[in-house]
C-alpha cells in the first residue's frame, strides 16, 4: 500500500522532467534577460556589469543628445503603438476570413472536412520565409496583382503595396490565419447543430442565430484563436522585416536591432519584457471578457 | 390543420438515392394529437422536419391553415419543435430559453416575461427559472423543452421522439403530463415515436409508417383492432397470423375457410379485394380455449403464467405458433395440460384479413 506521503512524492518525482526542462527553457532565460536590462550596455555588444537603469529609462524617454533636456521617445512609442495597432488589424482580419472559413468546414460531411482542414494545414507545413516570400510575390510592384491590373488597363502605373502598414497586416494574416481557424473549428465541431436548428425553429433569422446562438458557443474557440493570431503577430521578426522593408517597424525588429547594430544589449533586454508585459495585459484582457461573457448569462 | 398531398422526398441522386418518403397523404385535424408510428429509417423524422422546414420535399404540397408551408424557411413557419435531444441553448438560463422564441419574434419584454412566467408554472419548473439547462435533469430539461416550443404559441407542436431519452417511469409520467398540455392549450401535436405503446396511450389518431410511406391511418382501437397489412398487425401488439382462404367479400365482411374446414366472419381490410389465399390476424385476447373441434384444434405445447394473465402455446398442423391470453381469476383452476389436445375459437367479427 502507498501512503499519503509517497503518493505525494511520486507527485513531484512524475513532474521534475517537466520542472527541469520549464525552468531552464523558461524560467532561467527569462531570468537573465531581466538582469540584463538593468545593466550598462558595453561598446561592443554584451552587457557590462554595473547597475543601471539607463536601458528602462530609454524605453519611453530619451535624453537630448546636446542639452540633455528628456522628452517622450518618439521613435519607440510609434513603434510600439504601430506593433499593436497592426497586430489588431490583423487579429480582425483573421477572424473575419478564419470564422466563416471554420464555418464552411464544420458544416461539410464529416468525411470531408479532412480535405479542407488539410488545405488550411499545408501551407502551415511551409517554411516561413516562403509563404511571406509568395505573399509578397503577389502584391509587389511587378506582382501579379499589379501586372493584371496594369494589363486590364484599370491603372497606369503600379499601386505601391509593398512596405506598407497595409503589406506588413496582409503579410502576418496570410501567416496566422491557421492559427485563428483551428481553434474556432474546434469548438464549432464540438457544437450541436440541433440547437441551429432549434433557434430557426423558434424564429430566429440567419443573423440572429449567428448572434445569439452560434457566436457565443463558438466564443471560447474565437478567444484562444484571436490569442494564437494576437501574441506572435505582436512580436512577429520576420514579416515586418520582409514586407516591411525596414520602413514598418515593429517590436521585433526595435528588439532584434538592438542585440544586433544597436550593440544596446540592456535596451533590447528592456523592450523584450516590454513586450511580455504587453502580452500579458491583453492576455488579461481577454480572459476577462471571456470570462464576463459567460458570467453575464450566469 | 395540416394537409400533406403527395409528398415525396429523395435523398441524394442516381444510384446512391435514397426514398426517404413516397406519396405521402395524410390530414392532421385542428387539436389532433396525432402520431407518426414506425421502425428507425421508415420515414417518421423526415415526415416531422418537413414539417418544421428543416428537410425540403421533392415533390407534393404541405399548407398549415391552408398556408402553403413548403415555401417558407423554419423561422416562418408557425410550428414549433421538441427536439429528441431537446437543444436546449447551453449557454442560456431556463427562463432565457423559453422566452427566445417570443424575443426573436420580436415581442415586449413584459409580455415575454409574463408568458415566461405562465409556461414556467405550466410545466412545473417555476422554482428552476434562473438555473442554467447544464445544472437540471434530463426530466427537467425534456420539461423546459415543451416550454419553450409551446411558448409562441404555435399552430402546430412537432415532438421528435422526445421521451426515449427517459427512464420508465419518468416516461409514464410525461405521457401523461404531454395529454394534459395538449388539452389545456388546445394545440395540435404531431408526435413521431417507435414505440407502439406510447403511440396507442397518448394518440387520437396514429398513422403507421414503413419504408417512407404510411401504411394505416386510424384510431389507437381501430388500428388495433382492425390491422390492414400483416406489418401492422405485427408491429402493433402481438398477434397470431392464420392463413385462410377468402369465400365471400362484401361490405368490409369476409367469410374465410381455415384449414380445418371451418368458416368465420372476419372483417375484410379498407379497398377488399382479395384473393384466395389470405392471412387473418386474431389478438391472443381475442381468442379463447375450447375442446377440440372448434374453429383450430391444435397441441397445447406450453403454458405461461405472467400474473395478470397467462399464454397457452398451441401448435398445430402447417401454422405458426398460435397464442391465447387469459386473464387470471383469482380463484381460477387450471384445467389444462401441456400435451392435451385443445381447441381455438374466436368470434365473428374479431379476426381481421390482411391486405399482404
Amino acid at each position: 500500500m502507498t501512503t499519503d506521503a509517497q503518493t505525494e512524492r511520486n507527485r513531484w518525482l512524475l513532474l521534475t522532467p517537466a520542472l527541469t526542462i520549464l525552468t531552464l527553457a523558461a524560467a532561467g532565460p527569462l531570468l537573465i534577460v531581466v538582469v540584463y536590462s538593468f545593466l550598462t550596455a558595453g561598446d561592443y555588444g554584451g552587457v557590462v556589469w554595473t547597475f543601471s537603469t539607463d536601458a528602462w529609462f530609454s524605453v519611453i524617454a530619451e535624453r537630448d543628445f546636446f542639452d540633455e533636456t528628456l522628452s517622450f521617445s518618439d521613435a519607440h512609442l510609434s513603434i510600439f503603438w504601430r506593433s499593436v495597432k497592426l497586430s489588431l488589424m490583423t487579429t480582425v482580419v483573421a477572424f473575419l476570413v478564419g470564422f466563416p472559413t471554420a464555418y464552411f468546414i464544420a458544416t461539410r460531411p464529416p468525411h470531408k472536412r479532412d480535405f479542407w482542414m488539410l488545405l488550411i494545414m499545408v501551407p502551415f507545413w511551409t517554411n516561413l520565409l516562403i509563404r511571406t516570400f509568395a505573399v509578397m510575390e503577389i502584391i509587389r510592384n511587378e506582382g501579379v496583382v499589379n501586372t493584371v491590373l496594369m494589363k486590364l488597363g484599370l491603372i497606369d502605373s503600379p499601386i505601391q503595396m509593398m512596405f506598407t502598414e497595409f503589406a506588413v497586416t496582409l503579410g502576418m494574416f496570410y501567416v496566422f490565419l491557421p492559427l485563428m481557424v483551428l481553434p474556432i473549428y474546434a469548438s464549432m465541431e464540438r457544437m450541436d447543430f440541433s440547437l441551429v436548428e432549434a433557434a430557426y425553429d423558434l424564429y430566429a433569422s440567419r443573423w440572429k442565430v449567428l448572434r445569439r446562438v452560434i457566436l457565443p458557443l463558438v466564443k471560447p474557440g474565437a478567444v484562444a484563436g484571436s490569442i494564437l493570431v494576437f501574441v506572435p503577430s505582436l512580436g512577429a521578426y520576420v514579416t515586418p522585416r520582409i514586407m516591411g522593408g525596414g520602413k514598418q517597424l515593429m517590436l521585433g525588429n526595435l528588439i532584434e536591432l538592438q542585440f544586433g547594430q544597436g550593440r544596446n544589449w540592456p535596451l533590447g533586454a528592456a523592450l523584450s519584457i516590454t513586450l511580455l508585459a504587453i502580452v500579458m495585459v491583453a492576455l488579461i484582457i481577454y480572459v476577462r471578457s471571456a470570462e464576463n461573457g459567460e458570467t453575464h448569462h450566469g | 390543420m395540416i394537409e400533406i398531398a403527395g409528398l415525396s422526398k429523395i435523398f441524394g441522386v442516381g444510384a446512391s438515392a435514397f426514398t426517404a418518403l413516397e406519396n405521402i397523404n395524410v390530414t392532421i385535424r385542428e387539436n389532433e394529437f396525432f402520431t407518426l408510428l414506425g421502425p428507425s429509417g421508415c420515414g417518421k423524422t423526415t415526415l416531422l422536419r418537413s414539417i418544421a422546414g428543416f428537410v425540403n420535399p421533392s415533390s407534393g404540397s404541405l399548407t398549415v391553415n391552408g398556408e402553403d408551408m413548403l415555401s417558407k424557411p423554419p423561422y416562418a413557419r408557425p410550428v414549433n419543435t421538441v427536439f429528441q435531444n431537446y437543444a436546449l441553448f447551453p449557454h442560456m438560463t431556463v427562463a432565457e430559453n423559453i422566452g427566445f422564441g417570443l424575443e426573436m419574434l420580436g415581442r415586449p419584454k413584459s409580455e415575454i416575461k409574463s408568458v415566461v412566467a405562465d409556461m414556467l408554472d405550466l410545466v412545473q419548473m417555476a422554482p428552476m427559472a434562473d438555473r442554467m439547462t447544464s445544472q437540471i435533469s434530463g426530466g427537467q430539461q425534456q420539461r423546459v423543452a415543451l416550454a419553450r416550443a409551446l411558448a409562441p404559441k404555435p399552430k402546430v407542436l412537432l415532438l421528435d421522439e422526445p421521451l426515449s431519452a427517459l427512464d420508465f417511469k419518468l416516461r409514464k409520467e410525461m405521457q401523461i403530463e404531454l395529454k394534459r398540455l395538449q388539452s389545456e392549450t388546445g394545440i395540435t401535436f404531431v408526435f413521431v415515436t417507435h414505440d407502439q405503446e406510447e403511440a396507442l396511450t397518448m394518440s387520437d389518431r396514429i398513422a403507421v409508417m414503413k419504408s417512407g410511406r404510411i401504411l394505416q391511418i386510424g384510431g389507437p382501437k381501430d388500428i388495433y383492432d382492425h390491422p390492414a397489412e400483416r406489418f401492422v398487425a405485427d408491429f402493433i401488439g402481438d398477434t397470431n397470423f392464420v392463413s385462410a382462404d377468402l369465400v365471400t367479400e362484401a361490405n368490409g365482411i369476409a367469410q374465410v375457410r381455415l384449414p380445418s374446414g371451418k368458416t368465420v366472419e372476419a372483417r375484410s381490410p379498407a379497398g377488399g379485394a382479395q384473393s384466395g389465399s389470405v392471412t387473418i390476424a386474431v389478438r391472443p385476447e381475442h381468442a379463447v380455449l375450447s375442446e377440440p373441434g372448434a374453429l383450430i384444434d391444435g397441441r397445447l405445447k406450453n403454458i405461461v403464467y405472467f400474473g395478470t394473465d397467462t399464454h397457452y402455446h398451441i401448435e398445430s398442423d402447417g401454422q405458426p405458433t398460435f397464442v391465447v391470453r387469459r386473464q387470471n381469476q383469482p380463484d381460477a383452476v387450471e384445467h389444462h395440460q401441456v400435451g392435451d389436445t385443445v381447441g381455438i375459437s374466436f368470434n365473428s367479427g374479431t379476426a381481421q384479413v390482411l391486405r399482404d
